[in-house]
């Protein structure tokens, strides 16, 4: 393609928006509330999604140990939970250290502890985590069994009632995703369809004095792809300001909630849309042409 | 120029829109096809720039064979022709200069010859004063002069018109003919379908009448023929 040639597609891009500018308003308006929508259930079920893997991995089994094992059987124990499949993490947490930490979290009201005296009433304990959530449960059975473990826990109930809630999660995102992504193409492509229809006598003209079929077409790709790439920018920019809005909000009231921190999270949203903007353009002002094409 | 040997025309729905057409037009000629509305004119006209395909027989235009000719191919062969209609068809977001432009930015002609042409035909159809009006401005007659400056601006050895002056006045349809005479005068082959008897029976053209999809008098210097 000559340069020349590339110029005057813009050219002729560019001067099409503008006399048919109520139609592209139209356009670009459809691009972009189809894509905010998009944007914000995207942006809402990886937030979910991210909740979910956060609150699965904070998951843990804490092992208790008989009180009265010496230390050669307490490492034995430690030795035993580290072979079991699945297992990524031992930390031993010493009675005494388990005392320290149960302090801190009394803070102020440490002072009823001092009815205990220098008496320790924690036993040693380890931290067991595990390479993936469903394997919790199999590996706490396993330890309980152990010689030298009074007993295993986790939050039994909880923890399985959150894996059924991010799998739901999950499947729901991906379904709804997909699902709005069809619509935007489908609402978009017809939108640029009744641009090109307006136009078909256009095009009929070109065709008669002579004009290829990729002559005729670049000019309405280029303002497809300008029409999406428009509607995603201003998406965009309605996504992200009302994102770090609402982070902000959120990080003010409820700071504990885990948000996919703004940076780069947004960016990589941003290009994203931008993309599927500029793609659903060119493909709608495609689709849309091949029926005008013959003449 | 344009040589059909044995065409025929039979449309999806069985309609003949032709039969058994034979026709040698050269270089220079000046042709009128006449006949009753429905005769098969139009047929005749958009077989020789493709718009239709003949379902039987040889067509060849400019030396290329229309009826072997692949899609792709077809721009080409409309870039040696230049096309009127009746409804004059140009672009109303364009001005008359970018109308007849747009004829050459097609075929990718360089810049300042693209310049040179378009003053210069504008100039032959008598319109270079009105080069940033837009259509809508124009008379009927001025939009078909800036239609024939699209049409002539590549410099085509055929201009093919369809009922150019359908749509226009008597003294308006002088005026036009004016300009296909003085274009066929520079040696360019004219082929027109027309119902415009005056015009016809004054010029002392070659008339092809078509009755019925067949052809019933090809006449040098002959008249319309037909009462309407």
């Amino acid at each position: 393609m000559r340069i020349r040639n590339v110029e005057y597609f813009i050219r002729e891009a560019i001067s099409s928006l503008r006399h048919n500018s109520l139609m592209s308003l139209a356009s670009v308006s459809t691009v972009a509330l189809s894509l905010l929508i998009l944007g914000l259930f995207l942006v809402m079920v990886l937030n979910l999604n991210h909740m979910a893997s956060a609150l699965e991995s904070q998951v843990q089994i804490s092992v208790y140990l008989q009180d009265n094992l010496g230390d050669r059987d307490v490492k034995e124990v430690g030795t035993r939970i580290t072979k079991l499949p699945g297992v990524t993490q031992v930390i031993f947490v010493s009675k005494d250290e388990a005392l320290v930490r149960f302090k801190q979290r009394l803070g102020e009201q440490q002072g009823i502890l001092t009815a205990l005296g220098d008496a320790n009433p924690l036993p040693n304990a380890f931290e067991v985590k595990v390479d993936s959530p469903e394997k919790v449960k199999p590996v706490a059975e396993a330890v309980s069994q152990l010689k030298g473990v009074e007993n295993a826990k986790f939050g039994r109930e909880v923890v399985e009632h959150l894996f059924a809630l991010t799998h739901m999660v999950r499947i729901f995102g991906v379904v709804l995703i997909v699902f709005l992504a069809l619509a935007a193409l489908f609402i978009i492509s017809n939108t640029i369809r009744i641009t090109v229809f307006a136009r078909r006598k256009e095009i009929g003209i070109m065709k008669y004095v002579g004009a290829t079929d990729s002559f005729i077409r670049w000019p309405f790709l280029i303002e497809g792809m300008i029409l999406g790439f428009g509607g995603a920018f201003i998406a965009v920019l309605m996504l992200t300001k009302s994102y770090s809005l609402f982070t902000e909000k959120v990080y003010e009231s409820l700071a504990f909630l885990p948000l996919i921190p703004q940076n780069p999270f947004l960016t990589n949203i941003s290009i994203v849309l931008l993309i599927i903007g500029t793609a659903i353009g060119a493909l709608g002002s495609t689709i849309s042409l091949k029926r005008f094409m013959k003449v | 120029m344009i040589q059909m040997a044995g065409v025929s025309k039979i449309y999806g729905n069985g309609s003949v829109a032709l039969s058994d057409i034979n026709v040698n037009i050269d270089k220079g000629d000046f042709v009128f096809v006449v006949g009753p509305s429905g005769a098969g004119k139009s047929t005749f006209i958009k077989m020789i720039f493709r718009e239709v395909l003949p379902t039987r027989g040889g067509l060849t235009v400019n030396g290329k064979n229309v009826s072997a000719m692949l899609p792709t191919e077809v721009p080409y062969l409309r870039r040696g022709l230049g096309i009127v209609f009746q409804d004059f068809r140009l672009l109303p977001n364009k001005t008359v200069y970018e109308n007849v432009a747009f004829a050459m930015e097609v075929v990718e002609a360089p810049r300042r010859e693209i310049q040179r042409r378009v003053n210069f035909v504008l100039d032959l159809v008598g319109l270079k004063h009105k080069l940033r009006t837009f259509p809508t401005q124009l008379s009927g007659g001025e939009q078909q002069r800036v239609a024939i400056a699209r049409a002539i601006v590549n410099n085509p050895l055929v201009v093919i018109a369809d009922e150019p002056t359908g749509n226009l006045d008597p003294d308006t349809s002088w005026e036009i003919m004016k300009i296909f005479e003085r274009i066929n005068k520079a040696g360019t082959t004219i082929v027109m379908a027309t119902h415009d008897k005056p015009v016809v029976d004054a010029m002392k053209k070659r008339v092809i009448a078509i009755e019925k999809g067949r052809i019933v008098r090809d006449q040098e210097g002959g008249v319309y023929g037909y009462e309407d």
